[in-house]
């Protein structure tokens, strides 16, 4: 397989993602039993169904509703919820969702870079990957729920400022270790380093009195890129758990509200929101493997001298 | 290396045997109250105690086994046999359809897995709702990553080279597909990885049914008749939020399954280890 299809794979998946999804999920409303705007609101519980269909275009088919939600998305409105905070705009409940969200995960990976910083460079040592894996075994919701009642003991059930604080720090301490984010990443890094380690090329580096990190960097850089994403993704999906159980208000939380009252409104955009961070992800994988791929590529620029 | 071998299937199958034994337990409803039994210790209604209305918590166990344990094992199942499949594609060399599978396995990966399950979990039928489609879903995000660690295990084995050469001795294609391609070597693989699978689809109930609790709404994984384990946890949250004893029990018996079914994975993988 030649070098760029990969990262061309990625950039075509990163493309097309955040369109998919959302084209996915109102397939998936048409496809569900009965006609969708009877779904939110029963015209046996609720009066007024054939003008709430007219109002969120539901009466205009999967396609007609699709390309309305698109070109209202483009334009950065996403309609008004259904059922989580009833005819409250979506848009306001993103702008307060994702930041918390952005924050939870950026803090959650910063354990997450150390262990793999810490088992590249040989400072986490082999013998500790017993008992991290078995930190690791612990679930999120287990951790979750010790973090919250520890926030519950130290600030009560309020909202202050240090409160939330403190679930945002202890959020992201749970999903840095819980469901092996922290030993995947050690273990994961490490083995990667071990086996490119174990390549002639580096012998013949140390041999040359430079350090093996310098030279396998390179090679291992795509990998490494891969590892994280897959890792960020990992920690995107536990944000559900956290969020819901520490009462974040975050894109999890939202997501899960949403799915739990079936409000398509809400899920659609959020789901859209989870696949643009993914898309995000995946284009600065493809980005990383084409710089990596031209980097060792590249002629070494060697002058030759005649004998 | 060989007793302690022997230690771990003997642990994975006792521990699986008292999980599907809890399922027998379980009756389709809890029983009835009995306040003069509220919150009961072990001591006073053996072997967990009772909950605030006095019934039996052995109860809630056994209709949370009911509840977790036979998809997670089908799940596990369903990874395990697709991992088999990866590994063998690998041996037989077929390198389009491996390619195949890689790109699939790229933009199955793309999406984080929570998402993906709770917009399934969205569109089930409210009659149709279980654990079981929620269980499958995750088996089959879980599959590309299984299928592609069989595949690299193959790989190291030499591949389509590898199957020529045993052919070369005059084996069948049974005894090389079979038992010295999977048996010998996917087994620990494909072993660990439906393991890992069935620990996370349990843990995935426990969190999908805690955070229904916690919204006052029905579960996405159980009639609304039916106690899951994370019910123990719930009962069980106040003692450890406020340090009251009173439901203790009910907090260290749900934290004591979760254990259970990481231990039942790990000492499964472990038996299955390679010699």
């Amino acid at each position: 397989m030649r070098w760029w299809v990969r990262p061309l794979v990625r950039l075509v998946a990163a493309l097309l993602l955040p369109v998919a999804v959302p084209a996915i999920i109102t397939l998936l409303i048409w496809a569900l039993p009965g006609d969708p705007a009877s779904i939110i609101c029963p015209p046996e519980s609720c009066g007024g169904t054939e003008a709430l269909a007219a109002r969120w275009h539901l009466d205009e088919g999967p396609w007609g509703f699709f390309s309305q939600w698109m070109m209202g998305a483009l334009s950065g409105d996403f309609g008004n919820s259904w059922r989580v905070l009833q005819g409250g705009s979506v848009a306001e409940l993103l702008a307060e969702a994702a930041p918390n969200t952005v924050m939870l995960i950026g803090l959650a990976l910063l354990p997450v870079i150390l262990g793999a910083v810490g088992a590249a460079s040989g400072l986490i040592p082999r013998k500790v990957d017993g008992p991290l894996y078995l930190i690791g075994l612990v679930p999120a919701l287990v951790l979750a729920l010790v973090v919250a009642a520890v926030v519950q003991l130290n600030f009560g059930a309020g909202s202050s400022d240090p409160e939330q604080l403190a679930r945002l720090l202890g959020g992201a301490l749970v999903l840095g270790f819980a469901d092996g984010a922290f030993s995947g990443a050690v273990s994961g890094v490490r083995g990667l380093f071990e086996s490119e380690n174990r390549q002639r090329y580096v012998s013949i580096a140390i041999l040359r009195g430079e350090t093996p990190l310098s030279n396998t960097l390179p090679n291992v850089a795509a990998a490494l890129a891969g590892q994280l994403r897959a890792r960020t993704l990992h920690l995107l999906s536990g944000t559900v758990v956290v969020e819901v159980v520490l009462r974040i208000n975050g894109l999890g939380d939202l997501l899960w509200g949403g799915a739990l009252r079936q409000d398509f409104a809400v899920v659609l955009p959020v789901a859209t929101g989870f696949a643009l961070l993914s898309a995000f992800l995946l284009l600065v994988q493809a980005l990383v493997e084409i710089l990596a791929s031209v980097h060792i590529r590249r002629s070494p620029s060697l002058s030759v001298v005649a004998p | 290396m060989m007793r302690e071998r022997r230690g771990a299937i003997l642990l994975a199958g006792v521990c699986l045997l008292a999980l599907l034994l809890l399922v027998g337990l379980a009756e389709d409803h809890l029983p009835a109250p009995d306040l003069s039994l509220s919150n009961a210790g072990p001591g006073a209604l053996p072997p967990f105690g009772a909950d605030e209305k006095g019934r039996s918590l052995l109860a809630y166990a056994a209709q949370g086994a009911s509840v977790a344990v036979i998809p997670a094992i089908l799940a596990g199942l369903f990874v395990g046999g697709f991992g088999v499949i990866g590994g063998l594609l690998r041996a037989l060399g077929w390198s389009r359809l491996d390619s195949w599978i890689q790109g699939i396995s790229e933009v199955v990966g793309a999406l984080p897995r929570m998402v993906v399950l709770l917009v399934v979990a969205l569109i089930l039928p409210e009659d149709q709702r279980g654990l079981l489609p929620i269980a499958l879903t995750w088996g089959a995000l879980a599959t590309p990553g299984a299928m592609d660690e069989a595949a690299a295990v193959a790989e190291r084995l030499g591949g389509a080279r590898f199957v020529e050469a045993l052919k070369a001795h005059g084996y069948s294609a049974a005894r090389i597909y079979l038992y010295h391609i999977v048996v010998l070597n996917l087994r620990p693989v494909v072993v660990r990885q439906g393991a890992e699978v069935m620990m996370q689809v349990v843990f995935l109930e426990i969190a999908f049914s805690y955070l229904a609790r916690v919204e006052s709404y029905p579960s996405f994984t159980h009639p609304d008749s039916v106690s899951s384990w994370a019910d123990l946890l719930y009962l069980g949250y106040p003692s450890l939020a406020f340090w009251e004893g009173t439901t203790a029990h009910a907090l260290g018996l749900g934290l004591g399954l979760v254990a259970f079914v990481a231990v039942v994975a790990l000492s499964t993988s472990h038996a299955a280890r390679a010699r």
